[in-house]
């Protein structure tokens, strides 16, 4: 079943130095359950590709089908696990974590057992009651994750969302992202820059192109479960992708210097 | 494991004498600064360079100080002031942030209301006095008015600016967590622009008590300022800094009590530097 379809999705932005396309004609599907890994260099459109489909910006031409029907607005079914976060200061780890489930009128009770499921998930039951400004990075980021899960929505759409973290707390949130998605079977749509990141977690790893906002090749990764970034096979896919990329980058280098030049 | 506990214990003890130290000693330096000030005015006024009616000696002042306190005329003065204060910065604050984050949402309210919170703002609030006793006579409403009008508008602006600088991260997170409509203004909006409603609580507060004291020292009812005005009318002075040192007491007092413990609020959350 399909559960995501983009149709000529494009997406200008008009910049000082004339119009810049993050997206330009992008067609894609992603069936219920897939689990979609974008990556691409810096620039190409990834975020505006979450956005989009997040539904934080409309489409200038093109449609975003979500089961079927034309998206209008964000929803609290497609969740975005950002970059940076994005958790509120104002309220503290569980308060952030249980935050949805109030709007959505869960009961204080319910919403505290949750809570507590969650920070066990993400080994943060001692911080519970603590500020976010008194964590760490990585905390954060778990506990956004933990966010996330509590909403359990059926889209879960993450940019970047493991960047900037250690070694061992990311492996542990792969661990976790990975079990989840064994679990429920939601369909997730992951971006990164780290291309063995994206062969660990995906069924389908989609590269894009450095200018233009298209899709340049398509990976399908059809390994065995519980998959670790030094696996042979990952590597070895991982390095096919990375070559691509490459020279995706040297091509986009050449043809910045031919308008310099 | 238990060693390193006693390390634990002690260094916190040691880095809370410390602050402890500091907090102690800046509170002795101003207190020997505002004595040796007592102390220049009343070598200087007992060089009665100057008659007491001009320049009045301590003693005088702390005597009318008393005097109003035992008769009530300085209590009914303060209650009186208080209330009308209390009221009128009440209402500002009622009608001002609910109104500022709205601006800060709605382009047109912005267009209108806002700008017409930016004309308003750049007049003196005393000016609206004139028009407030035509309006509604010699009464509290009148005094009130004035009030609402010098604190409201930078209130309401303050607020507004608050709520344009909310990071677009916040905003995004608040549909995909359900913070739609009006949960959206109670639940994201208004805390995330705390730090904001904060400033311009205060800022708001000192034009509210500058309004106040403009209108009583120009109209005579009763309160702190006509009890200044009333000073000056009897030729004494003693009253007058009696007056004046309450309207000081008065702002320093509500800086501590509410906006220390209002800020103290914030800086927990957000970490220390508040903002966003
Ligand atoms: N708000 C905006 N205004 C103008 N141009 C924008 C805006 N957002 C994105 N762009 C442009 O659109 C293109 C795609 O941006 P996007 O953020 O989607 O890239 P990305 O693939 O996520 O990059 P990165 O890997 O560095 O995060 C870039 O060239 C960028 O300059
Ligand atoms: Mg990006």
């Amino acid at each position: 079943m399909t559960k995501v379809d983009l149709r000529n999705v494009s997406r200008v932005y008009l910049s000082q130095s004339g119009p810049v396309y993050g997206l330009s004609g992008f067609n894609l599907t992603i069936k219920d359950g897939e689990f979609i890994c974008v990556v691409g260099p810096s620039g190409c459109g990834k975020s505006t590709l979450l956005n989009i489909v997040a539904g934080f910006e409309p489409p200038d031409m093109g449609e975003v089908l979500i089961n079927n029907k034309k998206i209008c607005g964000p929803s609290t079914q497609r969740f975005v696990m950002f970059q940076d976060h994005g958790l509120f200061p104002w309220l503290n780890v569980t308060q952030n974590i249980t935050f949805g489930l109030r709007m959505t009128g869960v009961s204080q009770k319910e919403c505290e057992e949750r809570a507590a499921t969650l920070l066990k998930t993400v080994n943060l039951t001692r911080f519970a009651t603590s500020w976010i400004h008194e964590l760490s990075g990585g905390m954060k980021q778990r506990v956004a994750l933990a966010r996330a899960l509590a909403m359990d929505p059926e889209i879960l759409l993450m940019d970047e969302p493991f960047a900037a973290l250690d070694a061992q707390t990311r492996d542990m949130l792969h661990e976790e992202v990975e079990l989840v998605w064994q679990q429920t079977k939601k369909t997730i749509m992951f971006v990164t820059h780290n291309v063995r990141e994206a062969v660990r977690l995906g069924t389908r790893v989609i590269l894009m192109s450095a200018k233009g906002g298209t899709i340049l090749k398509e990976y399908p990764v059809n390994l065995p479960r519980n998959r670790f970034l030094e696996d042979v096979e990952v590597v070895h896919i991982a390095s096919q992708i990375r070559d691509d990329l490459r020279q995706e980058v040297l091509k986009a280098g050449e043809a910045e210097a031919d308008i310099a030049t | 494991m238990q060693l390193e506990q006693g390390v634990k214990a002690e260094i916190s003890r040691l880095r809370l004498s410390a602050t402890g130290y500091k907090i102690w000693r800046g509170r002795a330096v101003r207190l020997a600064f505002f004595a040796l000030l007592l102390g220049l005015w009343q070598v200087v006024s007992s060089l009665e360079l100057w008659s007491d009616v001009i320049f009045p000696p301590p003693k005088e002042v702390a005597d009318a100080l008393v005097l109003g306190i035992r008769d009530a005329t300085l209590t009914t003065a303060i209650k009186d002031s208080m209330q009308r204060l209390c009221i009128g910065y009440g209402t500002s604050l009622i009608i001002g942030i609910p109104l500022g984050l709205l601006l800060g949402r709605k382009q047109l309210l912005d267009d209108t209301i806002g700008s017409l919170a930016v004309g308003f703002q750049a007049l003196p609030s005393i000016c609206w006095l004139p028009l407030a006793v035509l309006w509604f006579g010699l009464s509290e409403t009148a005094m009130q008015f004035v009030i609402i009008m010098g604190s409201l508008m930078s209130l309401i602006l303050a607020v507004r600016d608050g709520v344009k600088n909310i990071p677009t991260l916040y905003l995004r997170a608040a549909p995909i967590l359900g913070a739609t409509g009006w949960r959206f203004y109670r639940y994201i909006l208004f805390p995330a622009s705390l730090p904001a409603i904060m400033t311009g609580a205060k800022l708001g507060w000192s034009f509210a008590w500058r309004s106040l004291m403009a209108a009583e020292l120009l109209y005579v009812t009763s309160g702190i300022g006509s009890t200044l005005m009333m000073g000056r009318e009897l030729h004494d002075m003693a009253l007058v800094v009696a007056a004046m040192i309450i309207i000081i007491f008065i702002g320093l007092l509500t800086d501590r009590l509410v906006f220390r413990v209002a800020e103290g609020f914030v800086h927990r959350r957000w970490g220390v530097g508040g903002g966003n």
